[in-house]
């Protein structure tokens, strides 16, 4: 594969260091040249490449299956339970007891809720560049996207954790519109692009869903950008699911995104790269491992619970 | 993609032997002639895809299930097709317009009270902005899909975009089968599908071929049906051959037999 060097960049400023400003104040322009880069240097790839990388792939769920039976249910695999690595348990249960999150305890109605508000804010904000008052246009979202369930649980927090979540909900916001790149339709925005790889005729499922991809896709050629938006999680592993989301695009479409850029809300820093061969070949390799060695216990653990 | 797709839609379909294919068109609209007769009194029987598919997998709709709601899930596919139209007609320059055109129109019949509103413009018209606009960003992403997938110009002229063909039978007023597809051309039915790869896709796409021949009985075989996952690029191509006739029959029968009366409500 011939892929344009790696231009790692990060753009790290503290958290809620600038004030909140109207949709047209922050531009994202930096972001998007980023990801531009020169439009004439596209790059092409091996074609070989995608189908190498499914047989590895197919090999390792085989194994699966031959471990769990023919009959088992398809075991369905996401960034979460993939990438998880035994030294992130423990740095998660710390930041889990992190004065700010201590401070925000009890203002969560579900978990994962805030995270799920500030993805709709996220696509709100794609596609029509505006967004009005957040906690509220994100219910709204939220309940038409049929969580209402969600919504209602949120409508019944205290008042005091419901400001805790709108203040929360309004600086992230505000983080995005300084750094969320303002798309021209004709680039072809898409929010929730799911992907759903089969392995073994469909009895293991490598999934996920990219936050923002861009781009038209070409027969040949890495055309796509695929943009992550991180609420907080670890930065490394965020940044290693884009890669594994590339990944899965590579088995989909036989060509990976050619950039990948990810945005944290919680702050205004963002990071831009380019995927190279290395990226997929080394996910992949994570991955085989994970269904050959590692997966064992995590499927053997699946099968008891 | 785009080349795999367009292809598959474009390839030569082998035409089957009349003879067997009429016999086996013969055959199979007579098992419905006598699903029809058997449920005759028992209620109306709209089969699709879907019944197909619940039918296969062990878990009839039969009304336990929640009750149909738009969300944003939902209502991607009309919105989409819609503004995949606009945008193979010129009307419209990106999924992203096409779908604000879509969106603009659907208000626009609501507030002026034209009888073209159906349920869904209405359920659009009394969202808030933000629900409106998160219904938008899912039919956008359903439509680029598509819209992306396909080389438009090389599949010949017009090709016709999200219009299910109905079967209604004969025999009783009661039993119709849904051809579900989201993008026709002379040769080939393009039904775009989500969810698992399944062992009942066969049957989901057999009806379609189904449906259309039992609409065009006395001409020649239909075209391919080719199912597609955006989700992974997969492909499932039904050629119309006589079994194909067969096992959508047979799927007809699966769901009329696990079937409570109210299959699908009626329109």
């Amino acid at each position: 594969m011939l892929l344009t060097p790696p231009r790692p960049l990060l753009r790290a400023e503290s958290p809620g260091t600038c004030p909140a400003g109207p949709a047209d104040e922050g531009t994202g322009r930096e972001l998007l040249a980023l990801l531009r880069g020169t439009t004439a240097a596209r790059p092409r790839f091996d074609p070989g490449l995608a189908g190498g990388l499914r047989a590895w792939l197919e090999d390792a769920a085989y194994g699966v299956v031959a471990r769990r039976g023919e009959d088992a249910p398809s075991l369905v695999l996401g960034p979460r339970r993939l990438l998880d690595t035994d030294e992130e348990g423990p740095r998660r249960a710390a930041s889990r007891r992190s004065p700010r999150s201590e401070e925000r305890a009890g203002t969560e109605a579900e978990p994962g809720l805030e995270a799920r508000l500030v993805h709709a804010l996220f696509r709100q904000l794609v596609h029509t560049g505006a967004v009005g008052d957040p906690l509220a246009d994100a219910l709204d979202a939220l309940q038409a996207s049929g969580g209402a369930v969600s919504a209602r649980a949120v409508a019944a927090l205290p008042v005091a954790a419901r400001e805790v979540l709108a203040a929360s909900l309004a600086r992230q916001v505000a983080n995005l519109r300084m750094v969320v790149p303002r798309l021209v339709p004709g680039w072809m925005p898409r929010t929730d692009d799911h992907v759903a790889i089969p392995l073994a005729g469909g009895r293991v499922v490598l999934q996920g869903t990219f936050d923002l991809l861009v781009g038209v896709p070409r027969p040949g050629t890495a055309s796509l950008c695929a943009l992550g938006l991180s609420t907080g999680g670890p930065w490394p592993r965020e940044r290693r699911t884009l890669h594994y989301l590339a990944l899965l695009e590579t088995l989909r479409s036989g060509t990976p995104p050619f950039r990948l850029a990810l945005i944290e809300s919680t702050s205004r820093r963002y990071g831009v790269e380019d995927v190279r061969e290395e990226h997929l070949r080394a996910l992949a390799s994570h991955i085989v491992a994970w269904l050959s060695a590692d997966g064992r216990s995590h499927t053997e653990g699946a099968a008891r619970a | 993609m785009l080349d795999r797709l367009t292809d598959a839609l474009n390839a030569p379909v082998p035409a089957p032997d009349p003879a067997t294919w009429r016999a086996s068109l013969d055959e199979a609209a007579a098992t419905l002639a006598r699903l029809a007769v058997r449920r005759a009194g028992a209620g109306r029987f709209r089969v699709t895809d879907h019944d197909v598919r619940m039918a296969f997998s062990g878990r009839a709709d039969d009304g336990d299930s929640a009750p149909f709601a738009w969300t944003a899930r939902t209502a991607r596919r009309a919105l989409g097709l819609s503004a995949v139209r606009l945008l193979a007609t010129g009307a419209a320059r990106s999924p992203a317009d096409a779908v604000r055109a879509r969106l603009e129109e659907s208000a626009r019949w609501v507030r002026d009270g034209n009888p073209c509103a159906s349920l869904l413009d209405r359920w659009l018209a009394a969202l808030p902005a933000a629900g409106r606009a998160a219904v938008g960003a899912e039919a956008v992403t359903w439509a680029t899909r598509l819209w992306c997938a396909l080389d438009w110009g090389a599949l010949g002229a017009a090709p016709v975009i999200g219009r299910d063909r109905w079967w209604d039978s004969p025999h009783s007023a009661l039993l119709a089968l849904r051809g579900r597809a989201d993008v026709r051309t002379a040769r080939a039915a393009l039904v775009v599908l989500s969810g698992p790869r399944r062992d009942s896709v066969r049957a989901e796409l057999a009806l379609v071929t189904l449906v259309d021949a039992l609409r065009q009985r006395e001409q020649a075989a239909p075209g391919r049906v080719v199912g597609w996952w955006p989700d992974s690029g997969h492909l499932v191509r039904v050629e119309p051959e006589p079994a194909v006739l067969t096992l959508a029959a047979e799927a007809v029968a699966l769901v009329l037999a696990g079937a409570a009366p109210t299959l699908r409500p009626a329109a």
